[in-house]
């Protein structure tokens, strides 16, 4: 290699903090020309902040950055980003629906036609087709967005960068929403990108795809750079021993399963829902705290909502309390069912509304009476039995949840079950957006719950607080449930070596 | 064939078999007077409705447009009375201001990103109040009415041969807006900006520019309703429009633009505007009272937008159950 010619990108010493907390600290980074280059972490690693950095969506505190030999300001912004070359596929598409694949390449560049301010859609669709054919796509020219999958909609928008001429091209999971299939197809594409000079940059928790893929690897742990592998040096194992890197000894190596001897709660048998899960089986058990981990896009979720009677299934047998059960939302809820979702502000809580309102509106069967009027004493009672149960500072029943820290917002979530016959929880990422005070909290809370006699589901991408907090922990694949950590010792790497399908396969 | 065509398949072949119906049962229907009125009054909404279908393609909403012909009407009627100006200084006045109002409209929602719908409201209640002070009035202060004698102005309500004036303006307007809508860029940043803004914003589209643009060509719109209006009416009274926005919002939603935005044009529009006036003049012709216009128009709103949403559906879930079952087909070939 000789000198700064191959390097297209040269980042030295990049600091940044989001008022208080450092997020990345002294972090170097290069990407050479033509390269893909894979950038790996846990969750909080810092990896969407560096591409944040890189795209101009946030700025620096401090550090030299270098593209294609010229030297970037620290205030560096979005259409700066984008004129130097620098293209993002986004993770949630942002295309046009109701225009076709040229319309959307070309959105603000149409061609037009000689001398008047008219689009050739001729020439427009023409030029697309251009563009779709060198790179050997099966797309057309005029398909409408509507009508294509994710997977073509993530080549339109690969396109829509190409066409703009970009020499960088950033793709975050992209491949979380797509089928096997498609996601074969993308690798092609970015194997394209490469031999055509273009570097991509490109970010995944699929151990199996950044093998398969990358030139080189930049490990970030906890807001630093701990290593840059060459090609020859890459390997799955490797790459997560790096990425959790803590030394192998004492307990925090691992967490002891514990096996629970409570009667079962409930009881899942070949459960099937078609394109989303396959064939599960699991129990969980009066006093057990059972983790589910797993990749994104696994079927964790879609498991936690169809047990909870959201969504359908197809085949298997449920059964609740020992009795055969069909979930559905009002059932389980009427059942003792606990349910906390992932997107706390979307799903969770109403923002506008007081604690007391919140907790409530999963109670009013308790608190109306004869006439189905509402007891406003009752609901104030309780709230404040939350509050005090799960310490919600402020401890004022009538302040909007919206006003909340993110952690006081999550016990209030939790609160709405707590004061009711409870005997399942499940919790889908009980601590994400939440700062270290309320986590540690959470997992008294939860624990104490499974304590007194609870059956508790949790799923967390986080395999610190997946192995320290479950007696058991089961891992989904592809819609699979892949293995089950039982008993001994477990450690973050073995989950995260099974999620990415490492690991041996060990039916439970 | 996508669903907005066959929809618009469905509805031309709804509209044909309504007008035949009615030539059976009305002979008074099917003649080339009646004929000529129905579109007269078609053009009348329509080119409101027009304006509208843009605003409403960008997810947004005019609640002012029939307050703008009120007070557009007023200051037309204004100028005749007091300055004796030709009508061809006057009408471009009064079109300007029809512009100024729908500006003064996107700006405020732009710049303060208040929802359309109140920002008009309120707009459509101060241009009412101010179309009732800016009346002629007599000497007891009771409203004036004015009768217009300029003889350019009157040319707008008149006919050439058995086609009234407006009808080919209308048809002009509606082929020119199409035009701009798939074929500028303009036109494209409208859909861009109404099916996602956010994705429309990323890619360098300036929303706040479109959306202002539009609430003033809505303007416009409606201003040039109110001159044909008061030509064919020889004189202008302050409650002119108000209460029109019902006629312009079905005929918009019944000619396939949904209030989601990103999707609709101006041929849908301009089938919705004929399917409704041919409604309205058919209970006419067969004799109904013509209080129930106002029931036909609600009712046929209701089963449009249910359908519609019906039919969305249907076509969204038979789409991603072809894609699960892709799905599957690709987990268990990989």
């Amino acid at each position: 290699m000789n000198g700064m010619n191959d390097d297209l990108l040269l980042c030295a010493g990049i600091d940044k903090s989001y008022n208080g907390p450092q997020v990345l600290s002294g972090v170097d980074f290069s990407l050479r020309r033509g390269e893909i280059h894979s950038l790996v972490g846990e969750n909080g690693a810092g990896k969407s902040t560096l591409v944040k950095i890189l795209t101009g969506v946030t700025q620096r505190d401090r550090g030299s950055m270098v593209f294609d030999g010229r030297e970037i300001p620290l205030e560096h912004g979005r259409t700066a980003a984008q004129a130097l070359g620098i293209a993002v596929i986004y993770q949630e598409l942002s295309l046009i629906h109701g225009m076709t694949v040229a319309q959307n390449i070309f959105l603000t560049r149409e061609p037009l036609l000689p001398g008047l301010r008219l689009i050739d859609r001729g020439k427009m669709n023409r030029m697309a087709q251009e563009l779709i054919d060198r790179y050997g796509f099966r797309l057309r020219a005029t398909d409408v967005i509507d009508g294509l999958s994710i997977g073509q909609r993530q080549t339109v928008e690969i396109l829509k960068a190409l066409s703009g001429k970009a020499s960088l091209m950033i793709m975050d999971e992209p491949t979380s929403s797509l089928t096997a299939a498609e996601s074969a197809q993308l690798f092609e594409i970015i194997r394209l990108l490469k031999a055509r000079g273009i570097t991509v940059l490109y970010i995944s928790h699929r151990m199996e795809e950044v093998y398969q893929l990358s030139d080189r690897v930049t490990v970030l742990r906890d807001g630093r750079k701990v290593a840059v592998l060459e090609r020859e040096q890459i390997s799955p194992a490797e790459i997560i021993r790096l990425m959790i890197g803590r030394s192998l000894t004492g307990r925090e190596s691992g967490n002891r399963m514990v096996r629970s001897s409570g009667e079962p709660v409930l009881e899942v048998e070949g459960l099937c829902a078609e394109g989303r899960l396959v064939d599960i089986t699991f129990q969980v058990r009066r006093g057990e705290v059972l983790g589910f981990g797993g990749l994104v896009g696994s079927g964790r979720t879609e498991l936690m909502r169809t047990i909870y009677g959201i969504d359908p299934f197809q085949a298997g047998r449920i059964r609740y309390l020992g009795k055969p059960y069909v979930p559905s939302v009002a059932r389980s809820i009427a059942g003792g069912y606990g349910f906390v979702p992932e997107e706390r502000r979307l799903q969770g809580i109403m923002g506008g509304l007081s604690i007391t309102g919140n907790i409530g509106i999963a109670n009013l069967d308790a608190s109306s009476g004869r006439f189905g009027l509402v007891s406003g004493g009752k609901e104030l009672d309780h709230a404040r039995q939350a509050i005090t149960l799960l310490n919600v500072k402020p401890a004022d029943p009538d302040i909007p949840v919206g006003n909340l820290s993110g952690g006081n917002q999550q016990k209030v979530v939790v609160g709405k079950w707590l004061i009711r016959d409870l005997k399942l929880l499940i919790v889908d990422e009980p601590t994400v957006g939440i700062d270290i005070g309320a986590k540690e909290e959470m997992y008294q809370t939860l624990r104490r719950l499974a304590d007194s006699g609870v059956a508790v589901i949790i799923v967390s991408s986080d395999l610190a607080e997946l192995t320290r907090l479950s007696d058991r922990i089961l891992v989904l694949r592809k819609g699979r449930i892949v293995r089950e950590f039982a008993e001994g010792t477990v450690t973050e790497e073995d989950v995260l070596m099974a999620s990415s399908g490492i690991l041996q396969e060990v039916p439970p | 064939m996508s669903i907005s065509a066959v929809r618009r398949l469905i509805l031309t072949g709804l509209l044909i078999a309504i007008g035949a119906a009615l030539s059976f049962a009305s002979p008074a229907f099917f003649t080339v007077g009646n004929l000529m009125t129905l579109l007269q009054e078609a053009s009348q909404t329509g080119i409101v409705a027009v304006g509208f279908t843009l605003v409403l393609i960008t997810a947004g909403i005019d609640m002012s447009i029939g307050a703008i012909i009120a007070v557009t009407a007023m200051l037309c009627v204004n100028f005749l009375y007091y300055t004796h100006l030709p009508a061809y200084l006057f009408i471009p006045v009064a079109l300007a201001g029809g512009c100024a109002i729908g500006w003064f409209n996107g700006f405020v929602i732009t710049r303060f990103k208040l929802p359309e719908f109140i920002v008009t409201l309120a707009t459509r209640g101060l241009l009412t109040g101010l179309a009732l002070i800016i009346a002629v009035k007599d000497a007891d202060g009771f409203v004036k009415n004015v009768f217009i004698e300029d003889p350019l102005f009157l040319r707008f309500g008149g006919a050439i041969g058995p086609v009234y004036f407006i009808i080919p303006v209308f048809f002009a307007l509606a082929a020119a807006t199409q035009f701009f809508l798939k074929r500028t860029r303009a036109g494209t940043n409208v859909y861009a900006t109404g099916a996602n803004p956010a994705a429309a914003r990323l890619s360098g589209i300036n929303t706040a520019r479109t959306l202002v643009g539009v609430y003033m060509f809505s303007g416009f719109c409606a201003a040039l309703a109110a001159v044909f209006l008061s030509a064919r009416m020889m004189t202008a009274m302050p409650e002119f429009g108000i209460g029109s926005e019902m006629d312009v919002i079905a005929a918009v939603v019944i000619g396939g633009t949904p209030f989601t935005g990103g999707v609709g044009d101006i041929w849908g529009t301009v089938i919705g505007t004929l399917f409704l006036a041919t409604i309205k003049n058919g209970i006419l012709k067969l004799g109904l009272s013509p209080y129930i216009q106002p029931i036909a128009i609600g009712g046929i709103i209701v089963v449009v937008v249910v359908v519609d949403v019906w039919y969305k559906g249907f076509a969204e879930a038979v789409a991603a159950r072809a894609a699960r079952q892709k799905r599957l087909l690709d987990g268990e070939g990989a």
